[in-house]
């Protein structure tokens, strides 16, 4: 058995889109030793995927993808080796797992012939399913992938994936499209899979707090480079480069202040049509100097036997400690009047199959009052009823039942979780945000100040204003979104998972942003969210949403530190990264 | 490190995003777009273009292909060339006219369909539907007969069953439109009901229209030609291409030029608007 | 299920009642009174409203349409004025012609569509040349079509007949009134070889638009669904790209084709108005090609019914056959 089971070495892929080459991977090299777990962390763009599709000899594109150097797995190179032997090493020494099992597994086909494909015999089949933990596995093998849950999905994936007793599973982003209770479950899965089985994995997530409760050592991904290797404990308590020290200070935690603004990355990662010569972190970071972008730095080797590429390291180890913290918020006031009041709200919609009529009761008689400059997360998971709520609150939705009283001219305004998508396409920016100042008697150049003022508000320049939609990053779309929510203030600011879509240091920018607007213009914040730890930042009260019924509400402080529904205890608990406290 | 920090990526301008697109038009796109390009252009000059009259007799019948007629006489000895780049101008004229009204009914019935919803959608759609269920050439077949032959019967015929496709396929983009947050967002912004239709919804469904019409082109250029062969068109002496290539098959193993050459002329202008459509679909289609 | 099924049927039957009285709407618009074109033109003014009388042509609308859909039902398409027969005794002996064209025709449609759709979806130096090829074929009329096969295959090199069914003249007649199925059932070999040397230009001309629209639907979906994420997971478990092909694209990618396939079967009955008529092939195509030019209504009106009866029962089978095959419906 060779000493290492992944052995990449200055891996170049590049990508050719409308003429243009897209470098996503930029040199990188990576070793995975035997029955080791190593978490690859990447913002999205990073190339995470693509060196996972490259380890697994799955890149394809239109024209091919440029490709140097090697990305050898068992000592086959995955990305020169011919077919036939690829095709060997996938078959008996390579799983793969992907992000969404949903669509992963062919829906025509029924899950025992899928899973005969990869094990060779029923009774193997059978053993698999038994081992990842689908109950029944006899009788199921006749079943069709949508007669199946997502988790349960994903347990057959890694079921196929483990046939064979491979040397290396590939995991892509294996609980991102889960529900979160789902997600620690199958990541639990993953680590007790090596336990028994001894095979390594390679876990890619866009979040650290993943990696880091099942990994031995992450590595972290960054415009197409490595930027830092370590161990996973080294990782987490004193991380070496900039990058790893902003992504850890912008994680979202349950112990996150919640006095202060997030501490947050400025700028946002390097177009990958045109990355820069030197350390592509450079332009984002405080510590930069001019050799920084001079040249990319030589990966150093630390004393723990790490890696990390910046040659600021003594700075960043006292930067690590020593840093500025944001001052924190004016205190906000919260008045006594309510301004958005519901008694027993139901909603319930109607679908049709065939000539059955099914209900699903989306509300289940909600009550609940929000005080003006108050902010209030509804927490659940998906398909719980809290966007429902929201869109109700908004008037987007009739209500069936119940009561619901709005204050005066509140006039509501939403920003959505797909920010992109919540903006016309064929639009400009002024015309999208100037939109709503249309009927309130505004001069065109009175509007034209107000929207500029809004955009500045929201950290845009008034050079985006002839921008079309889709010339915005996913940050700035969702900065555009906020302009026109707030350029006439309105009284109720409703926000559907805004940060879901983001990368975790753009989502803490966006975070901080809705707080900063709330107290300047004293908004009132009704936030929908199936992370806890952000409601918990971004709001004064927590409603935990199960089944169109809220389980219980409270002081975000008082449900995060003593929850007294069984149900907000499983949620927490499934809040990823609570491993040992971050330093 | 604060909470709002700008995030500013140079923008193209308009001229910049012009040249990309232009640069991304393959050279054979490029070529074939000209070509229709050349043939539309044939078609309006036609009385400049054409050397002889298109309906009345210019050298002695059935002149094989030579010096003084390219494409040869038919049994009148009408040079064929002339009435070619004729029935070229009525074709497409016919294409032309078909696609308008096609995409004017159908963007209307569409628009309402999938912005009203409700019972309206149902009735327009399952209308719609019941068109499409139907095979508009063979419908396209009896509403000429029983309206009488004439060209304009025909493009009324081929209208009539032609418009739901379009319908289908603004509904279609206006529903899947409709269901995106950004209408939402408009209409929490206070926007009213026709400027939600006009500005937030209808423009979406452009860029599909315009595709499937580029490539209806030749479609209809074949169906019309198609129709016209069975003496459904414009009665003689017109010079439709179709009319020409069937009154010509009785010549078809002795005078081969007679009815293949107008064969030939639909199948060129068939296929350069195929391709042109093509080119377009794919230029949009990586927007 | 069985709802979705039934759905689809009552869809159908709404669609074929649709069809019936569009024909017979555009019936009352055509200038020719049935009464006049049934007693010819010699007879009284008299003698004709009488015989409108007689048809029912005074009463309201829609008691004519209910007569009519009562006539239909009988089999009874009225009379030809050229023929100065029955239609539905015409269509009886025209019918087997354009069957047996038809079903030969969405044979070579069928196969054509899936060769073409495999080949050009596939990633080879040639797919470019396949691409342009299906191009050229989706744009030649068919008329120009036969006209090339006639003078190139039949007049030039002599390989194939360029009209009719057949040319023996002791050809056996049969149940099915398909010579080529008629002559197996009789055990003469000489006169299928006979009967489908005659099919094959016809059948490829009318067969050749639909391959290449099938293979142009079969080329996209194969391509959407060579993308999708499950052929991603099939391909990492190592199988061979042909099993990949087989078993997890070419199998989802089918749905489509298969509608596709539907359609042109039906549009294939228009197809041999134009086809038949060239090919003088003694089929429904034919015969309404001549009753176009005497504006004998009658006629066209009952193979317009027919036509797209055929087109409509098609699709529905089509859909109802997809339904079943498709498991997240089925059960």
């Amino acid at each position: 058995m060779p000493a290492r089971v992944v052995d990449v070495s200055d891996l170049r892929v590049t990508f050719e889109r409308r003429g243009q080459p897209v470098h996503a991977l930029r040199g990188v090299s990576l070793r995975i030793e035997p029955g080791e777990i190593v978490g690859l962390v990447g913002e999205s763009g990073s190339g995470k995927t693509v060196l996972s599709l490259s380890l697994l000899g799955l890149l394809r594109g239109e024209p091919a993808p440029k490709v140097s150097g090697t990305a050898r797995v068992m000592g086959v190179d995955m990305v020169s080796a011919p077919a036939a032997q690829r095709r060997r090493l996938l078959n008996t020494q390579l799983g793969a797992v992907f992000q969404n099992p949903m669509t992963s597994l062919n829906p025509t086909m029924s899950v025992g012939r899928q899973l005969l494909e990869a094990s060779g015999s029923t009774d193997e089949s059978v053993r698999l399913l038994e081992a990842v933990g689908v109950p029944n596995p006899q009788s199921r093998l006749a079943s069709y992938p949508h007669e199946f849950s997502g988790g349960q999905l994903q347990r057959i994936m890694i079921a196929m994936a483990i046939a064979g007793n491979p040397s290396l599973v590939v995991a892509d982003e294996p609980s991102t499209a889960l529900d979160v209770t789902v997600q620690m479950q199958i990541l639990e899965l993953l680590a007790s899979l090596r336990d028994h089985l001894g095979c390594s994995f390679l876990l890619v997530t866009h979040d650290l707090g993943v990696a880091s409760e099942i990994a031995d050592r992450i590595a972290v991904l960054y415009a197409g480079k490595l930027l830092e290797s370590r161990h996973s404990q080294a990782m987490l308590n004193e991380p070496a480069h900039p990058y790893s020290i902003g992504l850890l200070q912008s994680r979202l935690s349950l112990s996150s202040s919640r006095e202060r603004p997030l501490m947050s990355l400025p700028g946002e990662p390097p177009d990958p049509r045109l990355p820069p010569s030197g350390c592509p972190f450079a332009p984002r970071c405080e510590l930069r100097i001019e050799d920084c972008e001079a040249r990319m730095p030589e990966p150093a080797e630390l004393t723990d036997g790490g890696m990390s590429a910046c040659i600021r390291l003594q700075e960043a180890a006292t930067y690590r400690t020593e840093y500025e913290l944001p001052p924190p918020w004016a205190e906000g006031a919260v008045s006594e009047d309510v301004v958005v009041r519901l008694n027993g709200v139901t909603k319930t919609f109607k679908t049709r199959k065939g000539w059955s009529h099914q209900e699903i009761q989306a509300l289940q008689g909600i009550s609940l009052e929000v005080r003006r400059g108050e902010a209030v997360a509804l927490v659940g998971e998906s398909g719980c009823g809290k966007s429902t709520l929201l869109r109700v609150v908004s008037g987007l939705l009739e209500r069936d039942g119940g009561e619901l009283a709005l204050a005066e001219d509140l006039d509501p305004q939403m920003v959505f979780q797909d920010a992109l998508a919540s903006l016309t396409p064929w639009l400009s920016v002024q015309e999208l945000v100037g939109e709503r100042l249309r009927g309130r008697g505004k001069s065109k150049t009175e509007a034209r100040r107000m929207v500029i003022d809004a955009l500045q508000r929201v950290g845009l320049t008034e050079e985006l204003m002839t921008a079309k939609p889709r010339q915005l990053s996913g940050g700035q779309a969702q900065r555009v979104a906020l302009a026109r929510a707030i350029v006439a203030p309105p009284g109720l600011l409703l926000a559907d998972e805004p940060t879901s879509a983001l990368d975790v240091s753009l989502g803490a920018v966006v975070l901080n942003l809705i707080g900063e607007l709330r107290r300047e213009l004293s908004l009132t914040v009704m936030f929908v969210t199936h992370d806890l730890a952000a409601a918990r930042v971004v709001a004064d009260r927590i409603a935990v949403i199960r089944s169109g019924e809220i389980v219980e509400i409270g002081r975000a402080d008082d449900v995060i530190s003593a929850p007294e529904h069984a149900y907000t205890e499983t949620l927490l608990a499934s809040v990823p990264g609570q491993g040992p406290p971050i330093q | 490190m604060t909470a709002s920090d700008t995030g500013t990526t140079r923008l193209a301008s308009p001229g910049e995003r012009l040249l990309g697109s232009l640069r991304r038009l393959r050279l054979s796109d490029g070529l074939s777009l000209a070509t229709l390009a050349v043939l539309v252009l044939v078609a309006i000059a036609a009385p400049v273009v054409a050397p002889h009259s298109a309906t009345a007799p210019s050298g002695i019948p059935l002149t094989p292909p030579s010096g003084s007629a390219w494409l040869g006489t038919d049994e009148v000895g009408r040079d064929i060339l002339s009435r070619l780049i004729f029935g070229l101008r009525l074709s497409l004229v016919g294409a032309v006219l078909v696609i308008a009204s096609g995409v004017i009914i159908g963007s209307i019935m569409g628009l309402v369909a999938g912005a009203v919803g409700g019972w309206v959608d149902m009735l327009l759609m399952r209308l719609t539907d019941v068109f499409l269920a139907l095979p508009a050439p063979v419908l396209a077949i009896a509403v000429v007969a029983a309206l009488g032959p004439s060209f304009t019967n025909t493009l009324l015929a081929v209208s009539i069953v032609w418009w739901p496709w379009y319908a289908r396929i603004v509904r279609g983009e206006v529903t899947a439109i409709g269901a995106r947050p950004h209408v939402d967002a408009a209409k929490l912004a206070g926007v009213g009901r026709l400027r939600l239709w006009s500005r937030h919804l209808l423009p979406g469904a452009g860029p599909s229209v315009l595709v499937v019409a580029s490539l209806d082109v030749g479609y209809l250029v074949l169906i019309l030609a198609g129709l016209s062969f069975l003496g459904l068109g414009a009665p003689a002496p017109a010079p439709e291409l179709g009319a020409m290539a069937a009154q010509g098959l009785r010549f078809l193993l002795s005078k081969w030029w007679v009815p293949v050459f107008p064969g030939i002329a639909v199948a060129a202008l068939a296929y350069t608007a195929n391709l042109a459509g093509d080119a377009l679909r794919d230029l949009m289609g990586d927007r | 299920m069985a709802v979705l099924i039934l759905r689809r049927l009552l869809a159908m039957v709404v669609v074929l009642l649709v069809l019936t009285a569009v024909i017979f709407l555009l019936r009352q618009v055509t200038p020719a009174n049935p009464a006049r074109v049934a007693l010819g033109p010699q007879a009284s003014i008299g003698a004709v409203e009488e015989y409108s009388r007689e048809l029912g042509l005074d009463q309201p609308l829609v008691v004519q349409y209910f007569t009519y859909l009562n006539d239909i039902a009988h089999g009874d398409f009225q009379v030809s004025v050229r023929t100065r027969r029955a239609v539905s005794e015409d269509l009886a002996a025209f019918v087997p012609a354009t069957l047996e064209l038809a079903l030969y025709g969405i044979m070579f449609a069928a196969l054509g569509g899936l060769v073409l759709g495999v080949v050009s979806a596939a990633r080879w130096r040639g797919s470019g040349v396949v691409r342009n090829v299906m191009l050229v074929g989706a744009s030649v009329p068919s008329f120009l079509l036969a006209f090339g096969l006639i003078l190139v295959m039949s007049r030039n090199l002599g390989w194939l007949p360029g009209t009719g069914r057949s040319s023996l003249p002791d050809m056996p007649s049969g149940p099915t009134q398909l010579l080529t199925v008629d002559a197996i059932l009789h055990g003469r070999l000489d006169a299928f070889w006979n009967a489908l040397r005659h099919l094959i230009l016809p059948s490829a001309t009318i067969g050749l638009a639909s391959a290449v629209a099938i293979g142009r639907v079969l080329r996209s979906s194969l391509h959407a669904s060579l993308d999708s994420d499950y052929v991603r997971t099939a391909r990492a478990k190592g199988l061979a790209e042909r099993l990949v092909l087989r078993r997890h694209a070419l199998r989802n990618a089918s749905g489509p084709a298969m509608t596709m396939a539907g359609l042109q079967l039906g549009l294939m009955f228009a197809g041999v108005v134009i086809v038949e008529q060239i090919f003088a092939w003694p089929g429904i195509g034919w015969y309404t090609a001549q009753s176009i030019p005497t504006n004998d209504f009658a006629a066209i009106a009952a193979v317009t019914l027919i036509l797209g009866s055929l087109y409509v029962i098609v699709n529905t089978a089509v859909d109802i056959a997809q339904m079943l095959a498709d498991p997240r419906i089925r059960r």
